[in-house]
């Protein structure tokens, strides 16, 4: 249900698409030749690369640390430019309590537009360009995201990204964050809002074909790489220069150096929750299925049946008796929606990559350790 | 960490205030900020029209003993004219209402500006903001972008105090406080990353990077540390250098850390957990991919 609200929320902030165009339609101005090729109204040149800025790679680390659950989300804006979505700003969006889905959806709605006005008044860009999401373990998959994904990309340019931000990684020391899109073919499924079996073998549908990754690129403009610069340079005055490092702004961290496998054990939890939840569905699915296939047999039966009396009935002379109510008779249920299993299943199997990632790199540094203390 | 150069002020810490005095608000002796909103700030200071000289904001976060985190900051709009200074404080009300329903914990704590010239202006602006932050201090940090020729990028932060006999709004004695810059360790990486990225002459890095090129990094710089700290020993040895006790004294600390365990038999049972795990992990994958290749031809 807080999936269907924060669609909506969106779908209420997002201004329509046709009514951008036709304003800007009138006001054509002659575009230069040394520029015709990168601006693009329609949005024609195709997305090759999102490039996120740094002030959002913190902020969104930022709130997906503070969030009060473990899915944090938020807006991404900013603009593309020849074939390069540079995110440029974020913002969070409120977390949603209660099931008040009605009023916490306007709400939402709301705190977007004003968020997006403010923006607008001190110049920062204020078009929405996706959102992002913060998980962990890997496992992002939810009915949130591709719901909200499949509104952007009726309403955005280019369909907007979803950038997905990994917390436990950040904690390990290797900061990730990948951007995606809905593909093609689950977004047809999804728009006749059909994930039967046949619908899903005719587009060839598996979890890992739900979303396609964008490249991503982090950039620091020069200013902050500046500060940066600034942060991290060693000011060593009086002191020896075997303690060079202590007293810059930002002193090394080994933590990706720890020998510790601390998230293991819950990752593994998460593991067999999973799984069970996935049984669950699966147990329901085969349940939807059997009842299926049990109305389908009465009615098979009923008009088997039928057919055979009316062969009797004809050969004593009677006139045969009609045999299109089957369908009134025996309500067969519509096939069950596939689409709640096969997340499940993206879950788990991102929850196994990063089991399997902490793992191969747990035995290069066990025998990194083993070697150093050999020497 | 301190931020920016070194300030030559001296900064005093009264005695820690006792419990009967608990109602009364402490003056902060000690400001903290956190990366965003410094980068924020920056972004704002970027995005400034061409007829201002500075830009302003408001700065979020919570209030420990003596101590102001800064957690977020915001952007407001101000103008400036030779006569007069406005602040947009509906702005202000606005965003600040906006940044609270999504983090009910940080309130406003002062402001900040770019360029490190303080005048009546910012005194007029701190009283502005002493009165949002009452009955607590108002904190002002002044971020120096380091863009101005002959000019350092740094970070300062200051409290102010009324001057006079007859206190007026445009005066005030801004004085210093050390602040620093403070993180989550769990936030760490995003900053490397960022840091790593700076440093690289096209400021772009692709993600996303393997776990193993970011521990080769580690060993690396690990392994130059290692040098210069032979360096130095030797150089002590040889007798060219004098010796410092507090360097000798952390070098035994940190080189003495003993691997025993590993070597009694803990690394195998290590390695076959590892082991384990990681068959599981490609177990669990493989199955997956399975189920869902199954659910593709059930019907046929």
């Amino acid at each position: 249900m807080a999936a269907t609200s924060m669609a909506a929320a969106l779908a209420a902030s997002l201004p329509a698409p046709s009514a951008t165009i036709s304003v800007a339609a009138p006001s054509y101005e002659a575009i230069p030749a040394s520029m015709a090729k990168v601006i693009d109204i329609e949005a024609d040149i195709p997305l090759t690369c999102v490039q996120l800025d740094g002030l959002v790679v913190t902020k969104i680390i930022k709130h997906a640390r503070e969030a009060p659950s473990s899915t944090a989300h938020g807006l991404l804006l900013g603009l593309d430019l020849d074939g390069i979505l540079e995110v440029s700003n974020s913002f969070p969006l409120p977390h949603r309590v209660g099931d008040d889905d009605d009023k916490s959806s306007k709400s939402s709605a709301r705190h977007q537009a004003s968020m997006l006005r403010s923006l607008k008044e001190v110049q920062a860009d204020d078009s929405v360009i996706g959102f992002y999401q913060a998980t962990t373990l890997g496992a992002f998959f939810n009915q949130t995201l591709v719901d909200t994904q499949a509104i952007h990309q009726d309403k955005l340019r280019h369909g907007g990204i979803v950038i997905v931000h990994d917390l436990s990684q950040t904690a390990r020391g290797n900061a990730s964050f990948h951007a995606y899109r809905l593909t093609g073919a689950f977004l047809d499924a999804y728009k006749k809002s059909n994930f039967s079996t046949a619908s899903l073998m005719s587009h060839r549908l598996t979890f890992s074909s739900i979303l396609e990754e964008v490249p991503l690129k982090i950039r620091t403009n020069p200013l902050l790489s500046a500060f940066l610069g600034k942060l991290t340079e060693t000011s060593d005055e009086g002191l020896p220069s075997a303690t060079i490092g202590a007293n810059s702004g930002l002193a090394p961290s080994f933590s990706v150096l720890d020998l510790g496998t601390g998230g293991v054990a819950r990752n593994l939890e998460q593991i067999i929750e999973a799984v069970d939840n996935y049984r669950t569905e699966e147990g329901n699915l085969s349940y939807l299925t059997r009842q299926i296939a049990r109305e389908r047999s009465k009615a098979e039966n009923y008009i088997a049946k039928r057919k055979e009396e009316n062969v009797g009935r004809v050969a004593q002379g009677l006139a045969p008796l009609p045999e299109e109510d089957v369908t009134r008779l025996f309500k067969i249920p519509a096939e069950p929606s596939r689409l709640e299993s096969m997340l499940i299943l993206g879950q788990i199997d991102a929850y196994g990559k990063s089991l399997a990632g902490t793992a191969s790199t747990g035995l290069v540094k066990m025998y990194a350790a083993n070697a150093s203390t050999d020497v | 960490m301190p931020l920016g150069p070194k300030s030559s002020a001296i900064n005093i810490h009264g005695t820690t205030v006792t419990d009967s005095s608990h109602n009364v608000p402490r003056t902060p002796t000690n400001i903290t900020i956190h990366p965003v909103a410094l980068f924020s700030i920056l972004d704002h200071y970027l995005r400034r029209t061409d007829a201002q000289d500075r830009v302003i904001g408001t700065l979020l976060g919570t209030r420990h003993d003596n101590e102001v985190e800064v957690r977020s900051s915001f952007a407001v709009l101000h103008s400036e004219t030779d006569e007069q200074v406005a602040v947009d404080m509906d702005y202000h009300r606005t965003m600040y209402e906006l940044h609270h329903k999504v983090n009910p914990k940080e309130v406003i704590v002062g402001w900040y500006s770019t360029g490190s010239n303080l005048n009546t202006y910012s005194a007029l602006i701190q009283n502005f903001y002493s009165q949002e932050t009452s009955p607590h201090q108002a904190i002002h940090v002044s971020v120096n972008t380091g863009t101005e020729e002959g000019q350092e990028a740094g970070v300062k932060a200051y409290i102010s105090s009324p001057v006079g006999v007859n206190p007026k709004p445009e005066n005030c004695v801004f004085v210093p406080v050390p602040v620093e810059l403070r993180f989550h360790d769990a936030e760490r990486s995003g900053l490397d990353l960022l840091a790593n990225t700076a440093s690289l002459p096209a400021a772009t890095t692709a993600q996303p990077v393997a776990d193993l090129e970011i521990i080769e990094r580690a060993l690396v710089s690990v392994s130059d540390m290692l040098d210069r700290v032979l360096t130095y020993v030797r150089a002590v040895l040889a007798g060219e250098k004098k010796g410092d006790p507090a360097i000798g004294r952390y070098l035994m600390d940190t080189l003495g850390a003993s691997t025993e365990d590993l070597e009694k038999g803990g690394f195998n049972t290590s390695l076959q957990d590892t082991l384990m795990i990681s068959y599981l992990a490609n177990l669990v994958r493989a199955q997956a991919e399975v189920s869902s290749r199954l659910a593709l031809t059930a019907a046929s």
